[in-house]
């Protein structure tokens, strides 16, 4: 995600960034102006590893009215506002979301292999490309498939009856098509095989010594079932428990039968764990509180050999029949431990939602969306952008009129572009700054920037005309009657500076270099440092000598401290009294980084 | 209310851009087919080496009542403050339908930029989308308000890209929000005098008035 150059990030000062975290990169730092050092006295490093977390481009900012600051993504709260789905964007209810999980129900699934949202095709091999529209949904069954990968529920076996309700249609269909028996089905099955499990204890104990006594369980291992069913099992199997003990409570046995824990009920628990010679379970009944027990009962034992059949089954499919993690983790949970392609589901959407933000100190609401999911309108938006002036930088030839234009365009390509990938080391280069101002009123803006920049390569930096004003927001129109006029250009002769690098116009310092309604721009001059090299002999250390930049140190940033001044009106119904001179003054002040380029090292 | 490239007035004959009695600017270098089938809301640049598929339209109404479609269908319709960059190919999304294969619609909304040598497939691309350079929106995919896409994205087809997303990737998925200050124009945008006007400097997703001036 990086940002072409020219950039400008903003610092939130919500952290307090001023820890000296490289105190090497402060020694040279100084301010070129000297008026701030009661505001903040330490210079913001664009290179510390804080930094990151600080600096934000300014549509990312949001402002509080209140406390008169900027308000990044680490300084609100979000409260969420709405929950929908993103693929069919409808609304999800709060409720619903609490009770059905942060997934979509309806038909939105994601590819497990690559994240794509799947689309529901008839399998009618005619139709093969077709996606349903509801004029013509053919019949027959359907399948999902990823339109970017390939893959589809026939992978793992998977069609549909309808191509609505494919939720509900999946949850009742393992991978290779079975059907997964319902709640009840369940439950009659679970009491079947009880039956039978009982049968089976009783034959074993009569003849102990003809297989194990965990023979019921092995049964079942060639499929195992999933956490879903496993948990479904153990409640069933304790509900049934509770409500056996508390049936039998005091009512044709003895109280002492029932007792937890008592030697009795663990005699009875040892006969009942299939000891050889011991009386069948069925003549027991109802036993008191016991643990689950076999798969009936959501008992799952892991053995030796479902192990030794898992990496054999690895050592066949291989890498390629495998997932990754990432699948695995995009899993629905119950799901999660997918190990094989077989074994992976399609993935329910998960939802996304609408926040409204607050001011963390405050309490401040400063964003609240229309609760609408279609629509993109905010009943508050308090934007950074409104308030605090905007701060660009590029350089003094002019740059390409559209980021990278086709080369093949003969037109642009005859025009020079300045190569900010590119600085040259030690040729100082001119830079326009310039400052829009949102406000309604006029700013007195001083800049401020070290001298040096820190890293590894220092740059000189100097901004010819650090202080000077920036005029009002006013009226658009004002500005537009007069547009004939054009802007009021220092130098005329400033249209053609384009041709070389601001050749023919003077830099001077102390003057702004252009000035319009509500903008100012002037000159930094930058003299991009070149890699440090080691001088032979003059430093001992053997550290010194061999200095391998790192990724990114070749970068030019250019912190710059801007301090604003304005008057605002004190009482703006005052005003009706004629009293003009009622007006207080205000200050504000930011850090922000101006990413120049790269310089060639 | 929307002009066709079709009926441009030639007011610059040597410049590089044919400009319509709109606004719209249409490079010589682009290659465009359909123009009767196209529409340009105004004031949207086409640049060179694009690739305008109008005569990708829906047939004619072959209904025996006479309603449907009408003659000239729309193919592919783009809004106002629309800049396509160089290279970029525009094809309407087609598909089987009760057996037979059609075109459908494509329609692009206002102030939406697509970088250089994208592939656009789409259904629909709302208004204030930044698409970036060398990426593929597959057939159908909508792509809603307020949407940042990265470079060499691969939407796939079908996808719904819901408003205020960042996307990227390939296949594409939501990798984070865009600002609430998306789109956002205070005070006069890009106004600036000479030069100011340059990409960086207009608020990410907001007008591209500025930029369709500074064209030329
Ligand atoms: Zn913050
Ligand atoms: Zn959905
Ligand atoms: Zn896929
Ligand atoms: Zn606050």
């Amino acid at each position: 995600m990086a940002q072409p150059f020219p950039y400008t990030y903003y610092a939130c000062s919500c952290t307090d960034d001023t820890t000296t975290s490289s105190k090497g990169a402060f020694t040279r730092a100084r301010f070129s102006a000297n008026e701030n050092d009661d505001e903040e006295d330490q210079t913001f490093d664009p290179r510390s590893p804080r930094a990151n977390y600080s600096l934000f481009p300014l549509e990312n900012l949001l402002y509080c009215a209140e406390c008169q600051t900027v308000r990044c993504s680490r300084c609100v709260t979000e409260e969420i506002a709405c929950w929908f789905c993103p693929s069919c964007l409808f609304e999800v209810p709060s409720s619903m979301v609490r009770s059905e999980g942060n997934r979509c129900t309806r038909n939105c699934y994601n590819c497990p292999i690559c994240t794509s949202p799947m689309t529901v095709n008839p399998l009618d091999t005619q139709d093969r490309l077709v996606v349903p529209d509801a004029a013509s949904v053919p019949g027959g069954p359907f399948y999902l498939s990823c339109p970017y990968c390939a893959w589809s529920s026939l992978d793992i076996g998977i069609k549909f009856e309808r191509a609505s309700n494919i939720t509900g249609q999946l949850a009742r269909i393992k991978n290779g098509g079975k059907v997964v028996p319902t709640l009840k089905e369940r439950e009659r099955e679970r009491d079947r095989k009880r039956e039978k499990d009982d049968k089976r204890h009783f034959e074993e104990s009569t003849q102990p010594s003809s297989s194990s006594p965990l023979g019921s369980i092995d049964e079942d291992t060639q499929e195992a079932p999933n956490s879903e069913e496993t948990f479904s099992d153990l409640t069933a199997f304790y509900k049934n428990q509770i409500s056996i003990s508390n049936n039998t409570n005091g009512s044709m046995f003895n109280p002492h039968d029932i007792n937890f824990g008592s030697p009795s009920s663990i005699t009875r628990l040892m006969s009942l764990y299939g000891r050889p010679g011991a009386k069948p379970a069925k003549k027991d009944k109802p036993q008191s509180m016991r643990e689950a027990y076999g798969s009936t009962e959501g008992f799952f034992e892991v053995s030796n050999s479902s192990e030794d059949e898992l990496i054999e089954r690895i050592r066949t499919l291989g890498w390629s029949g495998t997932t990754s993690i990432e699948q695995r983790s995009n899993q629905p949970p119950h799901n999660s431990s997918a190990r094989f392609l077989d074994d992976i589901r399609p993935i329910p959407t998960l939802l996304r939602t609408k926040q409204s933000k607050r001011c963390r100190s405050c309490r401040n609401i400063l964003v609240r969306p229309d609760n609408k999911v279609s629509s993109t309108r905010y009943k508050i938006k308090l934007l950074a952008l409104n308030y605090i002036p905007r701060v660009t930088i590029r350089a003094l030839a002019p740059p390409p009129p559209v980021p990278s234009t086709s080369t093949l365009s003969n037109a642009t390509a005859l025009r020079p572009t300045f190569d900010y990938d590119h600085l040259q080391p030690s040729k100082p280069t001119h830079f326009l700054l310039t400052l829009r101002n949102p406000l309604f009123d006029p700013l007195k803006v001083t800049l401020a920037t070290p001298s040096y920049t820190s890293g590894r390569i220092n740059h000189k930096v100097t901004i010819m005309c650090p202080q000077f004003d920036v005029g009002a927001n006013t009226d658009v129109w004002d500005e537009a009657l007069n547009a004939g006029t054009g802007s009021k250009l220092r130098n005329p002769t400033s249209s053609m500076s384009g041709s070389s690098d601001n050749g023919g116009m003077q830099v001077e310092a102390g003057k702004i270099w252009e000035k319009g309604r509500n903008w100012t721009s002037v000159i930094v001059e930058v003299i991009p440092g070149r890699k440090p090299i080691s001088l032979p002999g003059s430093f001992g250390s053997p550290a010194y000598q061999e200095e391998e930049l790192d990724e990114d140190d070749d970068v030019l940033e250019i912190p710059v401290f801007v301090r604003l001044e304005y008057e605002v009106e004190a009482d703006k119904e005052e005003k009706v009294g004629g009293s003009m001179g009622q007006k207080t003054k205000k200050e504000d002040a930011f850090w922000c980084v101006l990413g120049v380029g790269r310089v060639v090292v | 209310m929307a002009s066709r490239p079709s009926a441009t007035s030639r007011r610059q004959v040597k410049g590089e851009y044919i400009e319509t009695d709109s606004g719209n600017k249409v490079s010589r270098k682009a290659s465009i087919a359909g123009t009767a089938n196209i529409t340009l809301g105004g004031k949207t640049v086409i640049q060179s080496d694009v690739i305008l598929r109008g005569d990708l339209h829906r047939l004619p109404s072959t209904k025996p009542d006479g309603t449907g479609i009408p003659h000239a269908p729309t193919a592919i319709s783009i809004g106002r403050c629309t800049v396509i960059s160089s290279g970029c190919v525009l094809r309407p999304p087609s598909r089987l339908s009760r057996g037979t294969y059609s075109f459908y619609p494509m329609k692009i909304g206002d102030n939406v930029f697509i970088g250089h040598h994208s592939i656009v497939q789409a259904a629909s691309i709302s208004s204030h989308v930044y698409i970036a350079e060398h990426c593929v929106l597959q057939p159908f995919c909508i792509v809603k308000e307020n949407v940042k896409i990265l470079s060499h994205t691969v939407v796939p087809a079908n996808m719904v890209i819901p408003s205020n997303s960042l996307v990227a990737g390939r296949p594409a998925r939501v990798i984070g929000e865009v600002g609430e200050g998306w789109g956002c124009t205070p005070g006069a945008p890009g106004e600036g005098g000479r030069g100011a006007t340059v990409a960086g400097e207009w608020v990410e997703g907001g007008e591209l008035r500025e930029l369709v001036r500074s064209i030329k």
